[in-house]
């Protein structure tokens, strides 16, 4: 009979691939969100509005349903143009900052509050290879949330209209590929920072709201009382608001931008400085991150 | 009072219990404590840190009475003129320096400002912080904070010096340099009450050990005394020499030797005996007789730690 | 023994302020003690070669590697375990180590067989399901020891394990610090302030005084050298003559701490002959050992030389 002792073992094995380790924290980081029933629940919730998107595109091309729902020959219910998806991208990216306010707050600050994060970086795994494993997380949600469904959409309307659509509204893909993106990083990144500098979750989440609606108030308050358009430099969605009537329009804008993401034309701004804030604004996030993602404190 | 004398110069619990709600703080326990040094021991949650928040008037006993050399305390504007207490922990108003740290607390003393100045001084001198003094506590080392803490509690010159693991963080020397300064409290007649992990260092500087498990007091006095009175556990002693199994063969012929017990390594014995004095005139005899050479004899249980484990054993132990 | 860690020339600067000043060493032994008092610049070496710190001039090599060029393959051949708490506190025990293992390129399916081996080794087996939050200190600290072991290293930094531990969990640690050791395949740097927890498990010490090396010695050796200096306890109504006895056989005696007997054996005098003397006068001899306090002294000894330079 032999007797076996527990005892320490060396490891002789393989290793995993050295550029995909990232993604060990992002598959933790899923699975812990995934023990949360809410989240779950607000996730799938999250594609209603994209289901009836859908539904609302098949209604149109389906002589058949447009007969049961008793419109013959007006077969332009709904227009499936700009402000459909501009619409669509407005809504789904709302949703996505209260995601990112409930998914963001728990990334960093447990690493932080009992020094974790030694242990991460003892290892051979940098501070770029965390942050990017956690940013993953956010942008992998959030995408799946925004301009997937987007593009989905696109697909299907185009499948429908035919390729001469697709081509002709071309500008409508990329203009939801890359407003979601622009969100995506702004969102991700100020996430992100907030829950390295705040260690207490629902005040972190807090300030998400915090930097849309506080400064966006003050930046009206700005626009009152100095009675110009710049206030609106410290409104992120209007920000937000006209990079995307650019991307969708270029020119010729027709639109006040999205629900929840209002460009009132009339007072624009210059385009430029829209998009200096929100790098400015990611800067600044980046600059925190770094600040408080050390191996070690060195107090002088 | 239950009819004992109260006595002036011994800090005395008399029945003494301290419940959190239905946890166990300490239970009945009855010490006097008298001048020099003294150490408490015991697993982490036994009760050391209620012991010294009821000696220091921190926190109130649900049941019995102390007096801390004949004040009660209940009266801390009398306690805490005789009594310094230095805490495990390490929490410091923000944004004062380590002269700062020192020199108000000495002024709620109500002492003048030359005074509260010289002895701030001097006690910064006493453990070594002298140059650091103009810095923010919070850029100070571990060591260093453990230092002015320590400074703290015995800056006001106090009769009664409460000390919770004061080593913890201190390099070797720190550590030598603190343990001759209890020494030089505990000759003056002050009250010195440490609480200590390491037992080889309880077992040099302590005149008297309280042990402490689960809430209650297992064992108090000098540490011989209480071996002695431990009486179920006869008494072991550690041979090492180049043939144990010849001196085990020998010591077994006489029969206050209950136990003999070979070394793994073949190089030493272990041997219980009844009656310590006449086992060691034999085992002299023994060694003679038997020519042999030894490397090493020492009583394996005169110690703090092999009372710890006859009494407390590894019950506290987390591991 | 093929070098663990060999230092060459390395200086470490924070803002200008040198830390570390020209370390030049070899460590060869199973287990290194690094001694030192507080800035002396312990924990500064040890991230320094965990890489968290680059060198502003010199260089080391862990196992070979060199700690500029080749940090991260350096990483993952050493386990740390801080002096700091670092834990995730809603994270189970199993799942946290777990992730350290796969995050140090352990395979999901090996890193999660390792994490419960590695719990079970350092005894915290009942209680790898629960939150790392809901342990006690002892715990924590096996916990540490844990992570840093799961994914195989060659060499660990343990940084105080026993802060804080009470006298059976303290026992416990130094036991399992002494097995590793006695394996021979993970070397182990220990840094402490408590000079018997090095003395009990350490071949080799590093003594760091100011950034430099003051002292670096083969403890095995010294105690080998030390087979003169004996320390004595005796009752008995003769102490006195006994006393005389030995001194007139050419043995220096001295007072030691709690009324012990320091005595030097001149060449040729074996312990035998004190056993007679003894036994002629009716004394006991209830102690005897060879002198225990080598680390004591030399540190000590380094700490008092001039600007603490080897």
């Amino acid at each position: 009979m032999a007797v076996y002792k527990k005892t320490y073992r060396p490891y002789e094995g393989e290793l995993t691939p050295s550029r995909s380790r990232f993604l060990v924290v992002t598959r933790y980081a899923f699975e812990d969100l995934h023990r949360s029933r809410f989240l779950n629940i607000f996730y799938l919730a999250s594609f209603l509005y994209p289901l009836v998107c859908a539904l609302i595109i098949y209604v149109q091309h389906n002589v058949s349903a447009l007969g049961l729902l008793g419109v013959e020959g007006a077969n332009r219910l709904i227009s499936i143009n700009v402000t459909f998806f501009l619409s669509l991208l407005g809504w789904q990216s709302m949703l996505a900052l209260f995601m990112a306010a409930f998914v963001g707050p728990s990334q960093i600050s447990p690493d932080l509050a009992n020094n974790a994060l030694a242990l991460y970086l003892a290892r051979p795994f940098s501070r770029l290879e965390y942050v990017l494993g956690k940013l993953s997380v956010l942008v992998i949600l959030l995408s799946l949330m925004t301009w997937v469904p987007g593009l989905l959409l696109f697909a299907l309307e185009g499948y429908e209209e035919g390729w001469s659509w697709m081509s002709q509204n071309a500008r409508l893909a990329s203009g939801l590929f890359l407003g979601a993106w622009i969100w995506i990083v702004v969102l991700a990144l100020l996430a992100l920072a907030l829950s390295a500098w705040v260690k207490w979750k629902p005040a972190a989440g807090g300030l998400m709201f915090g930097v849309f609606f506080v400064a966006a108030a003050f930046g009206a308050a700005v626009n009152n009382v100095e009675r110009t358009h710049w206030g609106h430099l410290f409104n992120v969605s209007y920000l937000i608001g006209s990079i995307w009537v650019a991307l969708f329009e270029g020119a010729n804008k027709t639109t006040n931008g999205a629900i929840f993401f209002r460009s009132p034309q009339g007072e624009e701004l210059p385009l430029w400085c829209c998009w200096m804030v929100l790098a400015a604004l990611g800067l600044v996030c980046l600059y925190m991150l770094t600040r408080k993602i050390r191996g070690t404190e060195v107090v002088r | 009072m239950s009819g004992a004398a109260v006595s002036e110069t011994d800090i005395v619990f008399n029945g003494v219990s301290r419940f959190y709600g239905e946890v166990l703080g300490i239970n009945k326990v009855s010490l006097t404590i008298p001048p020099g040094i003294t150490s408490l021991v015991g697993p982490n949650g036994s009760g050391k840190t209620t012991l010294m928040n009821l000696m220091a008037g921190l926190i109130r006993p649900t049941q019995g009475e102390i007096r801390v050399l004949g004040i009660p305390p209940d009266h801390p504007e009398r306690l805490c003129r005789i009594l310094g207490y230095c805490t495990q922990f390490d929490a410091f108003p923000k944004g004062l320096t380590g002269y700062q740290f020192l020199y108000s607390f000495l002024r709620l003393h109500g002492m003048s400002d030359a005074e509260c100045e010289s002895r701030t001084l001097v006690a910064l001198r006493l453990v070594g912080l002298a140059d650091a003094a103009k810095r923010p506590v919070a850029a100070y080392s571990k060591g260093m904070r453990q230092r002015i803490k320590l400074a703290q509690a015995t800056v006001h010159d106090p009769k009664v010096m409460v000390l919770d693991e004061p080593l913890n963080g201190l390099d070797p020397m720190a550590r030598a340099e603190a343990i001759a300064l209890f020494q030089q409290w505990g000759a003056e007649g002050r009250h010195v009450i440490v609480s200590s992990h390491i037992l080889h260092e309880v077992d040099r500087i302590s005149d008297q050990v309280i042990l402490l498990s689960h809430g209650y007091v297992v064992a108090e006095g000098q540490i011989q005394g209480v071996r002695n009175e431990v009486k179920e556990q006869p008494m072991q002693i550690h041979v090492r020499c180049d043939r144990p199994r010849v001196l085990a063969a020998r010591l077994l012929q006489q029969d206050n030797v209950v136990e003999a017990k070979l070394n793994p390594d073949g190089q030493g014995l272990l041997l219980r005996t009844r009656d310590a004095d006449s086992f060691y005139l034999l085992l002299n005899h023994a060694i003679l007789e038997a020519g042999l050479k030894v490397e090493s004899v020492a009583p394996a249980d005169d110690d703090v730690n092999s009372v710890y484990q006859y009494l407390i054993g590894g019950e506290g132990g987390t591991l | 023994m093929e070098p663990v860690i060999e230092l060459d020339g390395l200086e470490v600067r924070f803002g200008g302020r040198p830390i570390l000043k020209n370390l030049t060493a070899s460590l060869t032994g199973r287990s290194i003690g690094l001694l030192g008092p507080n800035g002396a610049g312990k924990s500064t070496l040890l991230n320094t070669l965990l890489g968290f710190h680059a060198p502003s001039g010199g260089t080391a090599r862990v196992f070979g590697r060199d700690i500029r060029t080749h940090a991260r393959e350096v990483r993952g051949l050493i386990g740390y375990m801080p002096e700091n708490d670092a834990f995730i506190a809603e994270m189970s025990g199993v799942r946290f180590v777990r992730l350290m293992a796969e995050l140090a390129g352990l395979p999901r399916g090996h890193a999660l067989e390792r994490a419960h081996e590695a719990f079970f080794y350092v005894g915290l087996g009942e209680v790898r399901y629960r939150a790392l939050g809901t342990y006690s200190l002892g715990m924590k600290q096996a916990a540490k020891l844990a992570q840093a072991i799961a994914h195989g290293p060659k060499l660990l930094f343990l940084d105080e394990p026993t802060n804080g531990l009470d006298p059976p969990a303290r026992t416990r640690m130094i036991q399992l610090i002494q097995e590793i050791r006695d394996r021979g395949d993970l070397r182990l740097m220990l840094s402490s302030h408590l000079l018997r927890d090095v003395e009990e498990c350490c071949d080799e010490v590093l003594i760091l005084k100011d950034g430099h090396i003051a002292a670096f010695c083969n403890l095995a050796e010294e105690r080998r050298s030390n087979r003169r200096f004996l320390e004595l306890e005796t009752r008995g109504e003769n102490n006195g003559n006994f006393l005389a006895a030995i001194e007139r056989l050419g043995c220096q005696t001295a007072a030691g701490a709690q009324g012990r007997l320091k005595l030097v054996l001149p060449e040729g005098l074996e312990v035998s002959r004190l056993y007679e003397i003894a036994s002629e006068q009716n004394v006991q001899i209830r102690r005897l050992s060879h002198k225990r306090d080598s680390l004591e002294d030399i540190f000590l000894k380094a700490m008092e030389t001039a600007d603490g330079r080897l």
